[in-house]
């Protein structure tokens, strides 16, 4: 087999459950040009490098449409792109702004100050299931948990959940390059008329902030900081829906991977009800082994690039690959093992450079709780399935249900 | 702190605000010394570090390299 067509198996839902031995082979090529004229980076230093590298673009405007993408440039013509997808200066001062209510300099405690509203929600999601012996692990609190948290955040009323989880999940199915379904160019369709009726609906929740402003941070934007620069109010729409999509499709994610990932490691799970504390080295070891974001599959290069002994031409479409730089033998030792307690775990799980996940603290945080209490609450869980069945998304990937069996609950 | 490997991500900063700082957006401040009751906010830290650059050593304990990069190239 030929790395030109590894990026196409890799995306096919076959590999979903587990994608890991094909990213080995990838990385026998660790810049590969596919036969589309994606370059796949798949190799620690180099997706290191080019992540740091301000000749690699985010913005898709900066992209030689490949056939099939003819539509890229309409997309944008929805709403406007997000920070996630624009480059400096813009990105900057549009990121920078949506710090200022979040984190450092201006906001250092939001996400700290969140730990007890965090830990009571989790406590209620398990008491839930004191009465049962299976749960499903995404529908009964890998789900709830980070939506709830994302509406607190946000100041989105929870009881709305039903209509942008609808929204929510078409956005998410346009990140799917894959060939399944109905095609990538629908999905991206369907996508931005869903970006649009989210966006309607946050524009009317933000007026409804600015007239009664609350400690959450739509109010926050909403009210802007004095007499320094402020976003405009489309900014602030596009700004939510980013906030709202990002805060609770990859955090669900990041749970169920650590779930299933430490009733495959029973010693793991031993250990982390013992020691609480395991929860922080296990959670970035979770972000290498099992990254919730597998790959970035919507950077462009501005200028011919050399990197790993090839050259990606200008406009050319790249791939970085995290979760298979995460798994490379040349960075990490016995990187295929998961190992709680491993030492300088400097992953990719979060990306790196200008770009770095912007919620990283409370994705962390949120893993941390969740994965701490579940496996101190749950009597001698166990997998009912094993793989358990995968959402089809292969960039953020993750089970769609994850069903475990236990014999009760502690309080 | 290896400030030479810090690269502004802040992270510290969010997971051990009694302890780290930014200055602006790009400048860190900290406290050398933390106290024993700050420990478990500094091991958060450390371990959140996207580039490994905090060195934790507790005195009468053993030496902590959270930074110590396995693999790093020089």
């Amino acid at each position: 087999m030929t790395s030109a067509t590894l990026l196409r198996r890799i995306t096919d839902y076959a590999a979903r459950a587990d994608p890991y031995p094909l990213y080995a082979e990838l990385r026998r090529t660790p810049v590969a040009r596919q036969e589309d004229g994606v370059y796949a980076v798949s190799t620690y230093w180099e997706i290191a490098g080019l992540l740091h590298d301000p000749r690699l673009s985010s913005d898709p405007r900066n992209r030689v449409p490949t056939a099939g993408e003819e539509d890229i440039l309409e997309e944008e013509q929805g709403l406007p792109p997000s920070f996630l997808r624009l480059d400096p200066p813009e990105h900057d001062r549009l990121r920078r702004l949506a710090t200022r209510p979040f984190g450092p300099p201006d906001s250092p405690r939001r996400v700290s100050d969140m730990r007890g509203d965090l830990a009571r929600m989790v406590s209620g999601l398990i008491d839930g299931l004191r009465d049962r012996e299976r749960a499903d692990i995404v529908e009964d609190f890998a789900y709830p948990f980070p939506v709830m948290v994302i509406c607190k955040l946000l100041g989105v009323p929870h009881e709305d959940e039903e209509r942008f989880h609808v929204w929510a999940e078409a956005i998410v199915a346009g990140l799917d390059p894959g060939e399944e379904g109905e095609g990538p160019a629908e999905r991206r369709r369907a996508a931005q008329r869903a970006r649009m009726e989210l966006g309607r609906y946050l524009a009317g929740l933000i007026e409804d902030h600015r007239r009664a402003p609350g400690g959450d941070m739509l109010s926050a934007l909403a009210a802007g900081h004095g007499d320094r620069e402020r976003m405009s109010p489309l900014e602030l729409v596009v700004t939510a829906v980013l906030l709202l999509i990002a805060g609770h499709e990859t955090t669900v994610n990041l749970i169920t991977n650590g779930m299933l990932t430490l009733l495959r490691h029973p010693d793991a799970l031993r250990r982390l009800r013992e020691e609480p504390g395991l929860a922080v080295p296990l959670v970035e070891e979770l972000l290498r082994y099992e990254p919730p974001v597998q790959l970035l599959p919507q950077r462009t290069a501005l200028a011919d690039i050399d990197v790993g002994g090839v050259t990606i031409p200008r406009g050319a479409p790249v791939w970085l690959v995290l979760a298979s730089g995460n798994r490379d033998p040349r960075r990490f030792p016995d990187p295929d093992r998961f190992d709680p307690g491993r030492t300088g775990n400097e992953h990719l799980g979060f990306g790196g450079g200008i770009h770095y996940c912007f919620g990283a603290p409370l994705a962390r945080l949120e893993a941390q709780v969740a994965l701490t209490e579940l496996a101190r609450r749950l009597v001698e869980p166990r997998l009912v399935t094993d793989p358990p069945p995968y959402r089809r998304n292969p960039v953020l990937r993750g089970p769609r249900h994850l069903p475990v069996a236990f014999d009760g609950c502690v309080p | 702190m290896d400030l030479n490997r810090c690269e502004a991500y802040a992270q510290c900063a969010f997971q051990a605000p009694d302890v780290f700082a930014m200055h602006g957006e790009e400048a860190l401040m900290y406290e050398p010394c933390p106290g024993d009751e700050r420990r478990e906010q500094v091991m958060r830290a450390a371990a959140s570090c996207p580039v490994q650059a905090i060195l934790v050593e507790w005195p009468g304990g053993p030496a902590v390299p959270e930074g110590a990069a396995t693999g790093a190239r020089g």
